[in-house]
C-alpha cells in the first residue's frame, strides 16, 4: 500500500474513534434534552383557571378572593357559550325527529369536547371521578381540546396500498344553518377569556399527592417511595459490603475458597435484574414471608442484593488504594489489626467507599425490574415510615413505566410522565455528581 | 550540627579520611547512667522469606540506652533484621524465623508473646514519613488513645511532652488541630518520632529515617537522636556511614544477611577487624 | 534532657502474657475472622440461593410440561385453556435484539475505547469520561420511556427517511475508503509509478461510480420503506446498544491500558502509523480483555428488562422474514415482567412456573458468560505479566 493510502486509513481510524465518542455524547444529549425540556413543563406551564380551582379545592392553596373574581369573570364568557348550547337543544326539540337524531349524534362529541375544555356543563351531572369535574388545567392541552371541539378527525382509507391517513373536517360544517353555528367561532375567539391562562410554577408537582391517578396533582408518593427503597437497600447493603471488602482486602488468604468468593461476587454482578425480582418474590415473599405480599422491606432487600457487588468492589478498590505506610505506622504503635482498620484504613478509604455507596444508591433508585414483583404498586398514596415493613409503595421508576404503558389516559398525561422521568434522572445524576464532588472534597481534606 | 551538614556535602571525595574525621572519640561520648545492659539479644537468629534466608544466624547483644547503627549495602538484610525486632515482618505471609531473639530476656517470637503489646514497647519510625491524614494532635494521641487513654487533659500533656521531646513543639504548638500532612517532610518525620514516643516505648527502631529528607531536616533528626540517647535504646538502620559515625555508639555491619562485625562505632570505623568491613567503610564497594 | 530519665520499673515483661490470655486472644481472633468470613461469604450464599430458589420454582414447569414445547414451539398462549408455553419465538426475539444491539455497540464501543486510551489527549478525555459515566447512570426506565414516547413515533412516521440518512452518513465514508484502498491494493503490482497512478485513478472513478450507485439504490429503498410500528426490534436494539456501550468502553479501555507502552513504541519505531500500531499490535494484545468487554456488554443487553418491555412491541412471533428488525418482538425479560402480574395469584400453575423457567435460562446464560469472561481476563493478566 502506498503511504498516502496508509495515512488516509490512519485518519479514518482516528475519526472512527472520535466519531463513536461523539455519537455517544449526541445520544446522551438526544435522550436528556427532551426529558429536561418536557419534564420542566410539568412544573412550569401556562396554567388555566381550572388549575387554580383544583389547587383551591384539593390542596386549599391560592388566593381565594381573587379566584372567585376570576371565576366570575370567566363565567360571563362561559355563560354565553352555554346559552348557545341550550338554545340549540331547544331548537332540536322542535325539529324533524329524524334530523334531530342526526344532529344529536353529532352534538355528543361537541359536548364531550366542550366538557373536556371547560369542565362540566351546568345542569348536567358530572362523573364521579375528579377528571370529569374540571376542564383543562394546562393551556397547551386546552388548545388541543379546542382543536378537538372545532375539528372532527377522519381517516382516509381510499388507497388500500397505502397506510390510512388522518384528515380533519370542521365540525361547524355539520351544523350549517342551525343556532349552534356561532358557538364554534365564539369559543375559538374567547377560549383564552374562558380559561384565563397565565404562567404558573407548580412546585407542588414534586410535593403533592396525586389526584385521580396522576391526571392531576403531584408525584410525592413516588419520590418518597423511591427514597424509601433506595435508602432501605443501602441500610442492608452498605455495612455488609464494606465488611466483606475488609475481609477480601485485609484477611482473605490467597486460596481457592477466596477465588470462589470473588467469582460469586462477579456472578452476582452479572445476574439480570429481572431475575433478582424473581428471587425476591420466591425467597423474601413466598419463602421467608418477610411480608404478606409486596412491601418496601422485600423490595429494599432485593435491591440490596443487587447493589451489593458494586459496593464491595468500590470499597475494595478504596481500601487497596490506602498507602501501606499508614498500616505500618499504626501497627508499629502497638495497634491491633482490627483497630488499625477501623481507625486508620477505613477513614483514609472513606472517600472511595462513600463514592461507591452513593453511586449504588443512585442505581437502587433507578432500577425497576427487581421491584416489580417485590415492592411497587402503580397507584397509591405516600406511606408512613411505620408502614415500610408491610406496605408496598409507588416508586418513580415503576410508575414511569406504568403511566407510559398501562395508564388508560397515557397519552393525555405525558407531562406527568416527563416530570417523573426528569425527577428520577435528576435524582440519579445528582447522586452521581455529589459522589464525585464528595470524593474531591474529602480527598482534599485528607491531603491537608 | 549545621557544620556537619556542610561537611557532609563537601566531603564526598575521600570517604576514608572523612570517616575518621567525623568520628566522635570515645572520650567525647559520655557513658549513659543505668545503660549498657543487654536489651535485645539475638542467638542464632535467622529470618526466611519462604526458602530464602534473608538474615543468617545473627548473634548480638544490643545494649540499652545506647544508639546502635546498622549499616551494610542494600539488600543485606539490615532492614529485615530491624523489622524483626518489633515483628513488623509478620505482615509478610511467607516470613518466618529460627533461633531466638530476646527482649528483656523474653522471647520475641515466643508462643506467649503478644505482638501488639510488644510493639508498644518497641516503637518504630519508617523510611518515609507516614503521618496519618489526621490533625497533628490526633496523630500524637493515636497511640495513647489506643491503649485506653481518653482524658483530654492528660492526652494534651502527653502530646506536649512528646512534641517537646521530638523538638517539634515550638514549631507546631499553635496549629495542633491542623492536618499533619501539611507539615514539611522533616517536620513530618519528627512528628512520627513524637508519635512513637507518646506510647512510651523502651526501644526506638529507626529504619533509614532520613533517606527521604533534605540535609537540613536530616541534621535536625540527627540532633534529635542525640537528645534521645540515654533515654531510649535506639537502633538506626542507615546507608549513610557518616550518619552512623555521627550518631551511634555501636555499629553493626551486615553483608548478605550475615552480621560481619559488631563493635563500638569508633572501633569499627577506625580499626575494623574484618576485611569486608574495611572495604565497605572505605567505599570499595557499596 | 536528663530530666526525662525513664523509670527503672520498665523491666517488666509487659509484652508476654499468660497462656490462658493468649488462648483467649487466639479464640477471639479466630471468632472475629470467622464472623468476617461469614459476612464475606454472604454473597456466595446469595448466589447459591438465587440459583436454588429460581430453580425450585422452574423445575415444576418442566415436570408438568417437559422440555420439548418450551424450546421448540412458537405458540405462547399462557392464558389459554389449556395454556400453551412455546417460548421459541421469545428466545428468538431475545437473541435478535441482543444481536442487534451488539452489532451496533461492539464496533462503536471498541472504537471509542481505543480512542479514549490512545488517541484523545488527556484534556479531552476528562470530558469524554463523564459522558460515558452519565450514559451508564441513566436509569433503564428512562431509556425505555425515551424509546416508547420519542423514538417509536419518530420511527413510525419518518423511519424510512431517517434510515436513509443514517445509511448515507455511515456508508458514504466507508465506501469512499473502500474505493481508495481497493484501487490502491489492485494496482500495487504495477511497477511503473506513472502507469500505476493512471490505473489507480481509473479504478477509483469506476469504483466510485459503483459505490454511488449502491448508495443511491439502497438509500432510496430505505427511504420508501414503511414502518408499521415504531415499537420494534430496531428501536430496542438502538437503545440497548447505548446502554451496553459504557460497559464495553470501560472494560475494553482498561484492557487496552494494561498493554504496556513498550509494545506501542516498538511498533512505532518500525514505522507503523498509529492505526497500524493499534490494529496490528495493541488490539491483538488486548484482544481477550476486549472479548470480555464484549461479553459483559452483551450480557447487559440480554438482561435488560424495561426498555424491551416498553418498546419491543411484546409480540411473540418470529419476524417475517427472519431478519426483519422492523417487526415487533418479545423477549424473555419482558415476558417475565409482563406475565407475572397475571400469574402470581395462581401460584403453582404452569403459567407461574414457566416464568421461573425463563429466569433460570437467563441465569444460566449469564452465569456461563460471566465465568467465561472472568477466565479470559485472568488469562490475559497472566499473559501480560509474563507467567
Amino acid at each position: 500500500m502506498n503511504l498516502g493510502t496508509r495515512k488516509v486509513l490512519d485518519r479514518s481510524f482516528t475519526s472512527l474513534g472520535i466519531g463513536s465518542i461523539v455519537v455517544m455524547a449526541l445520544a446522551l444529549l438526544v435522550v436528556i434534552t427532551p426529558i429536561v425540556y418536557n419534564g420542566l413543563g410539568a412544573v412550569f406551564f401556562q396554567g388555566t383557571i381550572e388549575h387554580r380551582k383544583l389547587l383551591q379545592d384539593e390542596f386549599h392553596r391560592g388566593d381565594k378572593a381573587q379566584l372567585e373574581r376570576e371565576i366570575e369573570e370567566s363565567g360571563r364568557y362561559r355563560m354565553e357559550a352555554y346559552r348557545m348550547l341550550g338554545e340549540f337543544e331547544a331548537e332540536l326539540e322542535g325539529m324533524d325527529p329524524v334530523k334531530a337524531r342526526q344532529y344529536r349524534m353529532q352534538l355528543g362529541p361537541v359536548k364531550t369536547a366542550l366538557q373536556g375544555l371547560l369542565g362540566p356543563i351546568p345542569g348536567e351531572e358530572p362523573g364521579i371521578l375528579t377528571r370529569f369535574r374540571y376542564g383543562q388545567t394546562r393551556w397547551e392541552k386546552a388548545e388541543e381540546k379546542l382543536h378537538e371541539l372545532l375539528y372532527e378527525s377522519k381517516w382516509d382509507y381510499s388507497d388500500p396500498n397505502v397506510m390510512a391517513k388522518e384528515y380533519f373536517v370542521r365540525r361547524a360544517e355539520s351544523f350549517e344553518g342551525t343556532s349552534l353555528l356561532p358557538l364554534f367561532s365564539y369559543v375559538e375567539q374567547n377560549a383564552e377569556k374562558m380559561l384565563l391562562p397565565r404562567f404558573t410554577a407548580y412546585w407542588g408537582f414534586l410535593f403533592d399527592k396525586s389526584v385521580d391517578a396522576h391526571i392531576f396533582g403531584g408525584i410525592w408518593p413516588e419520590i418518597q417511595g423511591t427514597f424509601f427503597l433506595a435508602i432501605g437497600a443501602m441500610l442492608f447493603a452498605f455495612p455488609l459490603g464494606v465488611v466483606a471488602a475488609i475481609y477480601f482486602t485485609e484477611y482473605a488468604k490467597d486460596n481457592l475458597f477466596t477465588s470462589m468468593l470473588r467469582s460469586a461476587n462477579s456472578t452476582l454482578a452479572g445476574v439480570p435484574s429481572i431475575v433478582f425480582g424473581l428471587f425476591g418474590l420466591a425467597f423474601f415473599i413466598n419463602t421467608l414471608k418477610v411480608s404478606e405480599s409486596k412491601s418496601v422491606l422485600a423490595g429494599a432487600l432485593t435491591l440490596a442484593i443487587m447493589i451489593l457487588p458494586t459496593i464491595i468492589r468500590a470499597a475494595e478498590e478504596a481500601i487497596l488504594s490506602v498507602p501501606k505506610t499508614y498500616k505500618e505506622a499504626s501497627l508499629g504503635l502497638g495497634s491491633t489489626k482490627w483497630n488499625t482498620i477501623v481507625t486508620v484504613i477505613l477513614p483514609a478509604a472513606l472517600p472511595g467507599i462513600i463514592t461507591g455507596g452513593v453511586i449504588s444508591l443512585g442505581r437502587a433508585a433507578g432500577e425497576t425490574a427487581p421491584i416489580i414483583f417485590t415492592a411497587a404498586v402503580s397507584v397509591g398514596s405516600a406511606i408512613g415510615l411505620a408502614d415500610v415493613l408491610s406496605s408496598p409503595t409507588p416508586a418513580l421508576s415503576w410508575n414511569i413505566y406504568n403511566l407510559a404503558s398501562e395508564h388508560e389516559m397515557a397519552s393525555e398525561i405525558r407531562h406527568v410522565q416527563y416530570g417523573m422521568v426528569l425527577a428520577l434522572v435528576s435524582i440519579v445524576l445528582l447522586l452521581n455528581l455529589s459522589a464525585v464532588l464528595l470524593r474531591a472534597r474529602i480527598t482534599k481534606k485528607l491531603k491537608g | 550540627m549545621q557544620t556537619t551538614v556542610e561537611e557532609k556535602e563537601t566531603s564526598m571525595q575521600t570517604p576514608a579520611k572523612t570517616a575518621t574525621r567525623d568520628i566522635y572519640l570515645p572520650s567525647e561520648r559520655k557513658s549513659v547512667a543505668g545503660g549498657g545492659t543487654p536489651h535485645v539479644v539475638a542467638k542464632d537468629f535467622s529470618i526466611f522469606y519462604g526458602d530464602f534466608e534473608a538474615v543468617k544466624k545473627v548473634n548480638a547483644d544490643i545494649l540499652s540506652k545506647y544508639v546502635t547503627a546498622i549499616i551494610g549495602p542494600s539488600g543485606c538484610g539490615k532492614s529485615t533484621f530491624l523489622r524483626a525486632i518489633n515483628r513488623m515482618n509478620d505482615l509478610i505471609p511467607s516470613c518466618h524465623t529460627t533461633g531466638t531473639l530476646r527482649f528483656d530476656g523474653e522471647d520475641i517470637y515466643g508462643k506467649l508473646t503478644d505482638e501488639v503489646l510488644l510493639r508498644k514497647k518497641i516503637g518504630m519510625v519508617f523510611q518515609k514519613p507516614n503521618p496519618f491524614p489526621k490533625s497533628i494532635f490526633d496523630n500524637i494521641a493515636y497511640g495513647p488513645r489506643l491503649h485506653g487513654m481518653t482524658d483530654k487533659k492528660h492526652l494534651m500533656e502527653i502530646v506536649e511532652k512528646s512534641l517537646r521531646k521530638a523538638a517539634l513543639w515550638d514549631e507546631v504548638s499553635d496549629r495542633l488541630d491542623k492536618n499533619a500532612l501539611g507539615l514539611s517532610g522533616g517536620q513530618q518525620q519528627r512528628l512520627c518520632v513524637a508519635r512513637t514516643l507518646a506510647v512510651e516505648p523502651e526501644i526506638l527502631l529507626l529504619d533509614e529515617p532520613t533517606s527521604a529528607l533534605d540535609p537540613k531536616a536530616t541534621a535536625k533528626i540527627e540532633d534529635l537522636i542525640q537528645e534521645l540517647r540515654g533515654s531510649y535504646t535506639i537502633m538506626i538502620v542507615t546507608h549513610n556511614m557518616q550518619q552512623a559515625s555521627r550518631v551511634s555508639d555501636y555499629t553493626m555491619f551486615f553483608y548478605e544477611g550475615t552480621l560481619v562485625e559488631h563493635a563500638t562505632t569508633p572501633q569499627l570505623f577506625t580499626n575494623p577487624k574484618d576485611r569486608m568491613t574495611e572495604d565497605y567503610i572505605t567505599g570499595r564497594f557499596s | 534532657m536528663s530530666g526525662e530519665v525513664q523509670k527503672e520499673s520498665s523491666r517488666s515483661q509487659a509484652f508476654v502474657v499468660s497462656e490462658s490470655r493468649r488462648k483467649m486472644q487466639k479464640v477471639a481472633r479466630t471468632a472475629g475472622e470467622t464472623v468476617l468470613l461469614l459476612i464475606a461469604s454472604f454473597v456466595a450464599i446469595v448466589v447459591l440461593f438465587i440459583f436454588y430458589f429460581v430453580a425450585v420454582d422452574a423445575v415444576p414447569y418442566f415436570q408438568l410440561r417437559g422440555f420439548t414445547e418450551f424450546f421448540t414451539s412458537t405458540s405462547w398462549y399462557p392464558a389459554g385453556e389449556p395454556g400453551e408455553f412455546g417460548a421459541l419465538a421469545i428466545i428468538y426475539g431475545t437473541g435478535m435484539v441482543t444481536l442487534g444491539s451488539a452489532l451496533l455497540a461492539v464496533p462503536m464501543g471498541i472504537a471509542a475505547a481505543v480512542c479514549l486510551s490512545d488517541i484523545l489527549p488527556f484534556s479531552v478525555r476528562q470530558y469524554a469520561k463523564p459522558v460515558i459515566e452519565m450514559l451508564a447512570a441513566i436509569p433503564s426506565v428512562a431509556f425505555g420511556f425515551f424509546a416508547l414516547v420519542i423514538l417509536a413515533p419518530l420511527l413510525q412516521t419518518s423511519g424510512g427517511p431517517m434510515l436513509m440518512w443514517v445509511w448515507w452518513i455511515l456508508a458514504a465514508p466507508f465506501l469512499l475508503l473502500s474505493v481508495i484502498v481497493g484501487s490502491d491494493l489492485l494496482t500495487t503490482k504495477i511497477e511503473d509509478p506513472l502507469r500505476r497512478k493512471r490505473y489507480a485513478t481509473m479504478l477509483q472513478a469506476l469504483f466510485g461510480l459503483l459505490a454511488l450507485l449502491v448508495l443511491y439504490v439502497v438509500g432510496s429503498r430505505l427511504n420508501a420503506m414503511e414502518i408499521l410500528t415504531g415499537t420494534n426490534a430496531l428501536n430496542v436494539s438502538i437503545i440497548l446498544s447505548f446502554m451496553a456501550l459504557p460497559t464495553i468502553v470501560s472494560v475494553a479501555e482498561d484492557s487496552l491500558q494494561s498493554v504496556g507502552r513498550e509494545l506501542r513504541e516498538g511498533s512505532y519505531a518500525l514505522g507503523a502509523t498509529r492505526a497500524e500500531t493499534l490494529v496490528k499490535t495493541v488490539i491483538p494484545a488486548a484482544s481477550s480483555g476486549i472479548l470480555a468487554a464484549v461479553i459483559l456488554g452483551i450480557m447487559r443487553s440480554l438482561g435488560e428488562t424495561m426498555v424491551v418491555w416498553m418498546a419491543s412491541g411484546n409480540s411473540s412471533h418470529i419476524p417475517e422474514p427472519w431478519y426483519n428488525y422492523l417487526e415487533a418482538v418479545r423477549t424473555l425479560t419482558a415476558t417475565i415482567a409482563g406475565d407475572m402480574g397475571e400469574a402470581d395469584q395462581v401460584t403453582g400453575s404452569a403459567r407461574y412456573h414457566v416464568l421461573f423457567a425463563m429466569g433460570l435460562l437467563l441465569l444460566v446464560i449469564s452465569f456461563i458468560s460471566n465465568l467465561v469472561s472472568e477466565r479470559i481476563v485472568v488469562r490475559q493478566r497472566k499473559i501480560l505479566s509474563g507467567q
